[in-house]
């Protein structure tokens, strides 16, 4: 916890950038420090979301053992109950040890709405989109960490369920789209986010890493052969919003390096190019590089984290997948190696250089 | 200044956004020289990574052709040129530690390559007993946490196909708690050593360990019962006390929280082989929930408490 004087010396520093005079209201900074029990550890996080879902599971168990769910009335009723009972726990108190049971409710009362919905013979797109309503009003009113990360994926997830509805297996195009934009456009302002209203600044975190494992369900979908009857042909669709938001990171990237000679700076761009035109056929490998590239900037650990464990799952999948024989698969992987290594060669003196200057 | 640091502050004055950001960006966001190490490292794994994976690739491929001292003596000399780089090359501990890594896993190309002329099969377990005893002096002599993770998963892939292909009547619990023992060795190692292993590499072990000691008693449970199974409680009891311990003195949260979960689990599973009926799983949700949040208040109290020391 923090004690006055470091507060104090925080507001001075934050001071010394704006250069002009700027209110602060000292006592609610306080009042925040001290509530923030939240100094979450990721293992408590964990926790409270491996829990909840196993406590959701044992409950379902119950009510398929006790056969409580044949009426469709009782069904949406008791759903209703869940979620709003998850939501509002959330409301009266932020304290973190609810975080459990309201990820445990909010989770089976969907699932009971799904089904109560199922009976009444409502189409499955209908159940979709108030699905994605129903989260958004949820971050709205809420904005705790835990509901508001299982809610970002909840909407996002049942965008995707409903763009995907009616064999449109192309349609997830649209999706990658979507959370690339959102979440480059995220992770690239968060001044500009966090200083809008207080309410986003609350979920600056929680929709981050929701954003990020949203994109990553859509990379699998795309990354993994056979698991969408998607057009081959029309792959390069994802790849390319993809693509464009790395260049962009490159380009903001440059002029963090200050890279000013014209030589290094068409080094950069060749080595990004071949790089990306590699993965073209991929979307699910550069959606990863870019996962990494955002955290990396931003210094977001965990996000680096999933993007490397994903980089390595989608390469591997991806040469998997590919119907060449061992032979041509193993000249490809290796000229690739040798093309890093040369490159590593070449750029590591150049690197260690200016590091000393 | 850290990042929530500036979120909290922001949440309370009128600091304009280009200030907040210009936070950021001087405080929190990696600058060039994180940018450069960055570039390095991932270049370099890249490359290992590639050119190991298009090795294997090459042996994998059924030369039928080559006469099979040309394909041991290829793999052979490849991991010589390798290893001698790392003689005659000036490079950074850390670049020489990832090509070790490398050519660790080229020794399990070269008895694959051995199974392939001589027809052992890729997955028998002499095949990762040996890639194993031939890395042995390696990882001890780099000590590189990647390099001792490959170690370990080797160790646990030879055990597991040892009591798939050979000790077939070992029972479940038995084999888990062979694996229990495997995985402590590295925590009590650098518990014990003072070790300076990364963080992530020890939660890796203690994660395994776990793991191994919830399925094993959780899967005995419904067992008939064997010396196996009381052994495995008492180790695991043991071993948990310890690190229930060791976690308080050295104010790490990761223990009291891993330990506390397993054994919600393992009491669900016991109250499971009581009765199965739904009032009995109402039960168990229920108490999951209690656990759980008993757990993680217990351990915000504890987070409090050390945060007030400091």
């Amino acid at each position: 916890m923090k004690n006055s004087e470091n507060i104090k010396s925080l507001i001075d520093s934050i001071q010394n950038i704006e250069g002009q005079e700027l209110t602060f209201n000292e006592e609610a900074i306080k009042n925040e420090y001290e509530n923030q029990n939240d100094e979450q550890s990721l293992a408590i996080k964990i926790l409270s979301i491996f829990g909840g879902l196993l406590s959701c599971i044992t409950f379902l168990g119950f009510l398929f053992i006790a056969g409580l769910y044949n009426s469709k009335e009782g069904l949406l009723v008791t759903g209703i109950i869940f979620v709003l009972g998850a939501v509002g726990l959330n409301k009266i108190s932020d304290r973190i040890i609810i975080d459990t049971i309201s990820v445990s409710s909010y989770v089976i009362g969907f699932t009971l709405i799904w089904m109560g919905l199922e009976r009444v013979n409502f189409d499955e797109s209908t159940i979709q989109i108030i699905f994605v309503f129903v989260g958004i009003a949820t971050l709205i009113l809420v904005q705790n960490y835990i509901l508001s990360f299982v809610a970002t994926l909840v909407t996002n997830l049942s965008f995707l369920a409903l763009l995907l509805e009616g064999n449109q297996y192309d349609l997830i195009h649209l999706y990658t789209f979507a959370m690339v934009f959102i979440l480059s456009f995220f992770m690239l302002n968060e001044g500009k986010i966090i200083t809008t209203s207080k309410k986003l600044s609350r979920l600056y975190n929680p929709l981050r890493i929701g954003l990020i494992f949203s994109l990553l369900i859509g990379l699998i979908f795309l990354g993994k052969k056979g698991m969408l009857r998607i057009t081959p042909e029309y792959i390069w669709l994802s790849s390319i919003s993809v693509i464009l938001f790395i260049v962009y990171v490159i380009i903001e990237l440059i002029n963090i390096l200050q890279v000013k000679d014209i030589q290094s700076k068409i080094g950069i761009y060749i080595f990004t190019i071949l790089i990306l035109a590699s993965t073209v056929l991929s979307p699910a490998i550069s959606g990863a590089i870019l996962i990494i590239l955002l955290s990396f900037k931003v210094n977001y650990k965990t996000g680096l984290a999933i993007g490397i464990i994903a980089f390595i799952y989608f390469v591997s999948q991806y040469y998997y997948d590919l119907k060449f024989t061992l032979l041509t698969k193993s000249i490809m992987m290796f000229t690739t190696g040798i093309l890093f290594l040369a490159f590593y060669l070449f750029t590591h003196k150049k690197l260690s250089e200016n590091e000393k200057v | 200044m850290k990042r929530d640091d500036i979120h909290i502050i922001s949440r309370h004055s009128n600091a304009s956004e280009q200030t907040i950001q210009k936070a950021l960006n001087s405080h929190v966001y990696s600058n060039q020289t994180d940018w450069k190490k960055f570039f390095n490292l991932f270049i370099i794994s890249l490359g290992v990574g590639f050119t190991v994976a298009g090795i294997i690739f090459f042996f994998a491929y059924n030369w039928a052709d080559m006469h099979k001292f040309v394909k041991i003596g290829l793999t052979q000399g490849i991991l010589i040129i390798t290893t001698s780089t790392l003689f005659f090359l000036k490079l950074d501990e850390k670049i020489k530690n990832i090509i070790l890594t490398g050519a660790s896993v080229l020794v399990g190309v070269l008895f694959a390559v051995f199974g392939q002329i001589y027809q052992t099969g890729a997955n028998a377990y002499d095949f990762f007993l040996g890639w194993t005893v031939f890395v042995t002096l390696w990882a001890i002599v780099s000590d590189f946490a990647p390099l001792w993770l490959i170690y370990f998963l080797l160790i646990n892939t030879t055990l597991y196909l040892y009591t798939e292909q050979v000790a077939k009547n070992w029972s479940i619990t038995f084999v888990y708690t062979l694996h229990f023992i495997v995985n402590m060795i590295p925590v009590l190692f650098v518990v014990f050593s003072k070790n300076k292993a990364p963080n992530w590499f020890l939660n890796t072990m203690i994660l395994a360990s776990v793991t191994y000691a919830t399925l094993g008693i959780s899967i005995g449970i419904f067992e008939k019962f064997e010396f196996a199974f009381l052994f495995l409680i008492i180790i695991t009891g043991i071993s948990y006390v310890f690190g229930l311990k060791h976690g308080l003195q050295t104010k790490n949260g990761f223990y009291l929280s891993v330990i506390p979960f397993s054994l919600i689990i393992i009491a669900s599973a016991v109250f499971i082989n009581i009765s199965n009926n739904e009032l009995m799983f109402l039960f168990i949700s229920v108490f999951i929930i209690v656990g759980v949040t008993f757990t993680i208040l217990n351990l915000i109290n504890y987070q409090k408490k050390w945060n007030h020391e400091e």
